[in-house]
Parts: C-alpha cells; structure tokens; sequence
C-alpha cells in the first residue's frame, strides 16, 4: 500500500468510526478525545496502554514470523492460551528463587505455544494439511482444554473464578515503572521484534523462511525442504505467541485465569498486517492497537460509546488489509 | 423410549444451525471462495432476525432480513475476493469481527443495554420444526443440484478449474459471488433459527463457535452437500449427547471438542482422503 493509499485508507476507518459513535448518539470529538485520554492521559493510562502493545505484540510478531514464511497461522490465539495455561501450572508448581523460577515459566509458555502451533505445522508438512483449518480448529480446542484444566483438576481451591493457584511473588515478572502492571516483558518483546528484524535481514535461515513464503517452487528447487519449513515456522512461530501467553500469566495476571485474552491472538492478525509483516513497523503498530485496547473503556464510560465500536473498526481494517497478498499456493510434494 | 425421541428432537435442534451453515460452506467452498466468515454470517442473521422481529412484530420479516444480512454479509466476502484479489481467510477473518463489533454496537445502540436483545415475537414450534424440515430438504436438493443441474455442474468447475469456465465463455467471477450470496443467505437462515427458532432473542456469542464447527463439517463430509449436512447432524447429536452425559464424569469441554478434533483427523486423511476443491481459497 503506498503511503497516500494508506493515509486514505486510515481516513475512511476514522470516519467510520466517528459515523458509528454519533450513531450512538455521542460527539465524535468527545469519542475521540476519551479513547486518547484513557489511553495515553497520565503515567498510569500511558503504562496499562504498554501493557497491552506487549500483550500484543507476542502474537503479532507470531502471526508476521509465519506469514514470512508463506503460512496463515491464524491459531497465535490458541497458542498463546496454551502457552499462558503450561506457564500458569508450572508456575504454581515450581518453589525457586525468581532468577530460576521466571526463566522456566517463560519457557514453559513458549514450549506450549510450540507444541499447539507443532500440531499444525506437523499436519502441514506430513499430511499437507490446510494450516488455516488447522489452527482455526486448534484455537478452540485450546480454550476447551484450558476450560477444563481449570475448572476441573487444577481448579485453584481458593480461587473463586476459572483459574489456576497464583504464582509465588517470587516469580512474578518484575515491574518497570512501580505502581504499574508494566513489567520488563515490554522490553523482551522489543528485543525480539529486533531479534526477528536481524534473522530476516541477516540470516540464512530467515532468508530460507522467507523463499519458501514468496517463491516456493524456486526454494524447493534451490533445496530448501519446504516440509521442514513448514513445520519449522509454525513450531517457532506457536513458541513466539504460546511466550507472549507466559509473559501474561507471569506479568498481568499473575495466574493462569480462562480469559486470559480478549482475543489478542486474532487483533494480531490486524497488527501484523498494519505493520507490513516487519517487526520494527508492527512494534509501532502493536502501540496504535495498544492505545484503542486500553482507551475503549474510558471512551465507553466517559463518551458513553459503545466499546464494541473497536472491535467493529478492527474487522473494518482487517477486511481493508486483506488486498495485500500474503501466502503463495504451495505444493509439498513437488 | 420417550427419552430416546426426546434425545433425537434435541439432536435434531442442535444440528439445525450447523446444517444450514455447513450447506453454506459447502457451496462457497466448492465455487472456491474458503468462507471463515460464516460464524459471522450466523452471527448477522441472528442478530438481524431479532432487531427485525422486534422492530415489526413479525418474525418472518425478521427470517427474510436475517437470511438478506448473511447474504450481504457473506456476498461482501465474494466481491472483495473476486473483484479486489483479497486473501480470503484474511478478509473472512476481518468480517467475522466485523459482524461480531457491529452486533455488539447495534444491541447497545437500539435496545440501550448491553449483551441481549429483549424478548421478541419468535416464530413458535411450528415455526421451528419447519426450518428443521427446511434444513434436511436443502441438503437433499443442493445435492440433486450439485450432480443434475447445469449450474451446479459450473459451480463445482468453478472450484476445480476457474480458467476452464472462463473458456466455456462463462464469468467464474460472478459464479463466486452468487454462490457467496446464496450460501450467506442459507448461513444467516441458520442465524435466524437460532435467534428466532430455538429461542426468542439475540444475545452477543449466542453463535458459540458454530460458523467453525460448520467448516469442519464441510472437510468431514468431503464438500458434499449430504456428507456435510449428514457431519454436522453427527455433531449435532454430539452436541445433544452432552446434555444426556452431564452428570455421567465425561468432561462436557472433551464432547465440545470432538468435531474439532474430527476436523483435525479428516486434514490427516487417515480416515479416508479428503480433498479440498483445487481452487478452494484462490483468488481470481
């Protein structure tokens, strides 16, 4: 989209937007203005809005690292609630000092998400399987199995809603700014934009990922196995959003609960195609969807817009992002 | 035995939504156009059923305006696939939070509270058994249509082999967005006897997953009309069965998930191939 497109296009969302919230019967202005002021109007609007660009911004960079590769991971939701479920048990498991203790759950969470997105990946490259399918059904079985590990065996005894034991203070994910919930996985996921930025400029790996996305037949010729890329990408990517999962239970929660996410897995989609599938531009982007997670209650509670108005303007920009090709027809055997 | 008739009506209720958005998908799906977005496409026609029931008192009205706004919604789907080159499963994606956004707003907006709309004038018992019958009878003529008629014969190549229709001096073009505007119609019908037939209102996620379910009945019952609808009463009596099982110690979440996990068994093609339509999800 060239940058004229792009400024038309985000015209026509904001006045969409504005259309809607005097459908409601508010001043757009006033729509406006709340969304900002609860998002970005004090230090406490401002961190709970990093808050959500990190919670995010796991799932974007999952959703862009196996778009690159040519592969609709549209399962970053359920990846990441596995992700966020292993980190909630083996942190309410583990007794160790935090320096061991934050490690392991992080981990825990990104084995998860690796496990649920190796699923589809496994389906893809060995039975060819449609990965979209796959994930879209992953993503609802993740939330069954979530839904009844949590309210079954390891329902917390003392919790009074669908969630595991908390997490050791110990083991909480340490703040940035005190008073916040802004915890030091804003800067993890800063770092691994970076880190993703350098692998798909610099690498031979990133660049292999990447050929098989945009030329599959080329890269199958240049012999690149587009099976083990395959399951490769989408392993990596479930481990990318199944950590963004941990940083959650880690950092926010501080406990495995059922709604862990409000859906950031599918907003990610919108993020990671806002930002162009290059981690740098969706850091920026996970910031703009940050700032209407965070300023959607205060525009609902001051200008008295319905919040659900987010949620419709982000199908609107999805639908609007869909022009740009992403995958390529591929084919495994050849 | 009255228990065992009392389980197949609810078995029948339950596959209803799912047979006539499972019809839906079969249809999109074998013109080549993957419609993710047919949970939105219930989720519009439920919705819209029960504005429109509400605002005139007239619950097939309402019917009409909720099959009309899962066309819409659905046909959406089709021109931006056919005529703008979208990715499919992206846009469907959009329009399902698109559909889900704009419910949500507009039942705040028309009816002042949020989640539900209020009671309203459904179309009774009579009304429900008729779209049950409607259902069972669509299955059956989609697949007379798709074998003996020249427009299913089209829709199908237009799944298969688009530039072969193209050759044939036919537009598989307009061929996709009709079959995205009927088979959003039949999905939004299947919105409707939610809203409508099995209860007499809308509430937001009243859909639960069914646009899904229905996409795993299309890869189960291998793009056939009849195998689909035939999946989805399977799910439909699964779905029934949880009720039965409820103090039994089977975990309702593990019945809740076996049409998913069929869907994922059908990809493997262990039980038996499964073949997309070769066009299915490609973009003229």
């Amino acid at each position: 989209m060239s940058r004229r497109n792009a400024a038309i296009f985000a015209a026509v969302l904001l006045a969409i937007a504005a259309g809607a919230m005097a459908l409601a019967g508010a001043n757009p202005l006033a729509g406006f203005a709340a969304l900002l002021r609860g998002a970005l109007g004090g230090e406490r609007q401002l961190s709970e809005t990093l808050v959500q660009t990190t919670a995010l911004l796991f799932p974007s960079l999952a959703v862009a690292f196996a778009f690159r590769a040519g592969l609709f991971n549209i399962g970053a939701e359920g990846q990441l609630i596995v992700g966020g479920l292993f980190a909630g048990l083996a942190g309410a498991a583990l007794v160790a000092p935090g320096w061991i203790a934050i490690p392991v759950i992080l981990l825990a969470g990104a084995a998860g998400g690796a496990f649920w997105g190796g699923i589809a990946g496994a389906l893809r490259a060995r039975f060819g399987g449609n990965e979209v399918i796959a994930t879209l059904m992953l993503n609802i079985v993740a939330a069954l199995l979530a839904n009844y590990l949590v309210v079954g065996p390891f329902h917390a005894p003392a919790a009074t809603g669908p969630e595991t034991a908390e997490l050791p203070v110990s083991s909480w994910l340490p703040v940035l700014i005190p008073g916040t919930r802004l915890t030091i996985s804003l800067l993890l996921a800063l770092a691994l934009a970076g880190a993703l930025s350098f692998m798909f400029a610099r690498t031979v790996f990133g660049y292999a990922l990447q050929a098989a996305g945009e030329a599959p037949q080329a890269a199958a010729r240049a012999g690149i196995d587009l099976r083990r890329t395959a399951l490769v990408a989408l392993t990596l990517s479930g481990a990318i959003a199944g950590f963004g999962g941990a940083t959650l239970v880690a950092g926010v929660l501080h406990r495995f609960n059922v709604a862990l996410s409000p859906g950031y897995g599918f907003i990610a989609i919108a993020v990671a195609l806002v930002g162009g599938l290059d981690p740098l531009w969706i850091v920026l982007a996970a910031f703009a969807f940050g700032i209407l997670q965070s300023g959607s209650l205060t525009m609902q509670a001051l200008a008295h817009v319905p919040k659900d108005v987010v949620g419709f303007v982000e199908g609107l920009a999805i639908l609007g992002l869909s022009a740009r090709r992403i995958a390529n027809p591929r084919e495994e055997s050849a | 035995m009255a228990e065992l008739l009392d389980f197949f009506q609810l078995a029948l209720v339950k596959a209803t939504p799912l047979i006539f958005a499972a019809l839906a998908g079969v249809i999109c799906e074998r013109s080549g156009i993957l419609n993710i977005a047919l949970e939105g496409g219930l989720t519009v026609g439920a919705f819209t059923g029960a504005a429109v029931s509400f605002e005139t008192g007239n619950p097939l009205l309402g019917l009409i305006a909720g099959m009309l706004a899962g066309a819409l919604l659905c046909g959406l789907l089709g021109v931006a696939a056919t005529r703008f080159g979208v990715d499919q499963i992206v846009a469907g994606i959009g329009l399902n939070m698109l559909a889900a956004g704009a419910t949500a707003f507009a039942v705040v907006v028309l009816f002042g509270a949020p989640g539900a709309t209020p009671e309203v004038h459904a179309l009774g018992s009579a009304g429900e058994t008729a779209l049950i019958a409607v259902a069972v009878v669509a299955a059956l003529a989609l697949q007379l249509g798709f074998d003996r008629t020249p427009w299913g014969l089209r829709l199908r190549a237009c799944g298969e082999n688009p530039q072969a229709v193209l050759s044939a001096g036919l537009d598989p073009r307009r061929i996709r967005v009709l079959a995205t505007l009927a088979g959003g119609a039949i999905a939004g019908l299947g919105g409707v006897f939610l809203s409508l037939g099995e209860l007499d209102l809308y509430s937001d996620g009243m859909t639960a997953g069914r646009g899904f379910i229905a996409l795993a009945a299309v890869i189960f019952g291998r793009w056939t009309p009849l195998g689909a609808a035939g999946a989805a009463l399977a799910f439909g009596a699964l779905s029934a069965l949880q009720f039965v099982l409820q103090r039994s110690g089977v975990p309702s979440e593990l019945m809740q998930a076996l049409p998913y996990l069929a869907a994922l068994a059908a990809l493997t093609g262990i039980v038996g191939k499964a073949r997309a339509p070769a066009a299915d999800g490609v973009s003229l």
